[in-house]
């Protein structure tokens, strides 16, 4: 039981709907875990619960061996691009979580410069979010989880209002910047390739209720480049993550079009 | 590692980043424009004044600037008009604060709590609707002729406004943004402050603005119903005596001050809100 992140028998229903049924995967310490799955895969549901803002029916999600109570400065959060407060400067929104934690002291904030500098914005602490572009942004984001020195970073989809060319370009920075101090990350993602791209692991997910289906581990070696996306090695991960989703993502295209799944 | 240095590079490269500096611009002003106002306004007060000596030559039916700004340099020298001046100010001042007040906590009130909002919503909207100057006569009998039936009228003109505005303010706080600063672990207290308010005070300010133009109408009216000085008062006392350029001075100094405090509180704004001030890159 030696995981940093332990995710343990979790089952949640909203009513009659059940959304996460015996949910069971573990992230081991520096190890860099994808979580893909079609829509309906009940990933809200755990994103949420992982966060400690909702309480599954059973089961438990471990920190460190620890079950976590509500939420904790032990998970820091990524989410997709307009999480920064509008009305702070960017060096206000790096150092939110610091502030709302009581932990604004010379160390943390020397911390979060190096920071700055880390994702490549110094010079931009006076900027207000909507003066920056959706990638620069992204990179305050993931600061300002980074700056509460979290055990688990846990990133929701943080690039999927990017364009294709920047996000192509944000995945690199990301794993330029986990090499350097190699946190524990939870990464969800609809993007395959981009699961490939950066996880140690992927854990495939089902619908309706939400399931794991699968554990892959990828074997690519690192550090990676975008080059590695051109391999027969890089493809054949992709497919097989397909093959397992496939007939999911189909049915919940056919849910959404409200014709009856075949 | 020299390919992620590179990659670095590019990254922070891409799009149309901005030099820090470039954030820093100030959105210029076309000085064409600029006078476009200075000279709308120097010619209709020509154009009024030529009328007023020229075509109806008659002071009763249309008085003319030069006679408003002679009425007001009497009536200064006189030490009336800072009676009056001071006497509307002190109602419409005391009387929009409480309802900045009021309307922000009764607001709040009806933003967090379904009770709140099922008891007083019904009689905000009927209130909202209602042209409440009407009821300043039954104030005056209620309160009297001094300040304080003024002070009342204001707030009940005035409160409406802030209060529909700082629910919806609350109301519309972005979610995700709530929902992340939960996940950061802010207590409900920290969103309020951290979260919900800063992001109503645009709707604050929009409120704030509908309530000074009810409060400056409110003043005026419930000093026409019954009232010893103000701006009202002198413009009751000058319509009784056919004095049209006094009725003016009260005009004009209304205009002067919807004008004035409009532009406070963008100003205010401004300073306030400075994000929403920023040009956008990109």
């Amino acid at each position: 039981m030696g995981a940093k992140l332990h995710v343990k028998d979790l089952h949640k229903s909203f009513g009659d709907l059940q959304v996460l049924r015996d949910m069971n995967f573990a992230v081991e310490e520096h190890e860099f875990v994808a979580i893909v799955g079609p829509s309906g895969c009940g990933k809200t549901t755990l994103l949420r619960t992982i966060a400690g803002i909702e309480t599954p029916d059973s089961g438990a999600v471990i920190i460190d061996g620890k079950p976590i109570k509500g939420p904790g400065a032990d998970r820091g959060f990524v989410f997709q691009q307009d999480s920064l407060l509008p009305w702070r400067t960017i060096w206000k929104n790096l150092v939110f979580g610091l502030e709302v934690n009581g932990r604004l002291n010379e160390a943390s904030l020397a911390e979060a410069k190096k920071l700055l500098q880390l994702v490549g914005l110094s010079g931009f602490e006076h900027f207000y979010p909507n003066q920056i572009s959706g990638g620069m942004r992204q990179r305050v984001n993931l600061a300002r989880a980074l700056a509460l020195n979290p055990e688990v970073l846990i990133m929701d989809e943080p690039f999927s209002a990017l364009d294709a060319q920047t996000r192509e370009m944000m995945q690199l920075e990301l794993l330029r910047i986990w090499q350097q101090g190699r946190k524990t990350v939870l990464f969800i993602t609809h993007q395959i390739d981009e699961a490939v791209f950066l996880a140690d692991r992927i854990v495939v997910l089902g619908r309706r209720p939400g399931w794991v289906k699968e554990l892959i581990a990828i074997d690519l070696p690192r550090p990676r480049d975008l080059a590695v996306k051109r391999t027969a090695a890089f493809g054949a991960y992709v497919d097989q993550v397909w093959n397992l989703i496939e007939n999911d993502v189909r049915a919940s295209i056919a849910e959404d079009a409200q014709i009856p799944a075949a | 590692m020299a390919k992620s240095e590179q990659a670095t590079k590019t990254g922070a490269g891409q799009g149309a980043n901005p030099a820090p500096a470039a954030g820093k611009r100030k959105p210029r002003k076309s000085s064409a424009l600029y006078w476009t106002s200075a000279a709308s306004v120097v010619g209709g007060l020509l154009l009024w004044e030529f009328a007023g000596r020229f075509i109806v030559q008659k002071a009763l039916f249309l008085t003319t600037p030069t006679q408003i700004v002679d009425a007001t340099i009497k009536l200064i020298a006189a030490g009336e008009l800072q009676r009056h001046i001071v006497a509307s100010g002190t109602e419409f001042i005391i009387g929009l604060v409480l309802a900045i007040i009021l309307g922000i906590a009764i607001g709040f009130a009806m933003a967090s709590d379904k009770y709140a909002k099922r008891a007083l919503g019904p009689w905000v909207a009927a209130f909202y609707a209602t042209p409440t100057v009407a009821i300043s006569p039954l104030i005056i009998l209620w309160a009297g002729i001094g300040i304080w039936s003024k002070v009342i009228v204001v707030v009940i003109n005035a409160v409406f406004p802030m209060i529909i505005n700082t629910e919806a303010g609350l109301r519309s706080t972005d979610k995700q943004l709530v929902e992340a600063a939960r996940c950061f672990g802010c207590n409900r207290l920290q969103i309020f402050w951290k979260v919900s308010l800063p992001s109503a005070v645009p709707f604050l300010f929009a409120g704030m603005k509908l309530a000074i133009g009810r409060a400056l109408v409110a003043v005026v009216v419930a000093e026409l119903f019954g009232s010893r000085a103000g701006l009202g008062f002198l413009l009751l006392q000058a319509s009784d005596a056919f004095n049209m350029p006094l009725l003016f001075v009260s005009v004009v100094i209304l205009a002067v001050s919807g004008m004035v405090l409009t532009w406070l509180v963008g100003v205010v704004e401004r300073l306030l809100m400075p994000w929403r001030y920023t040009s956008e890159q990109e």
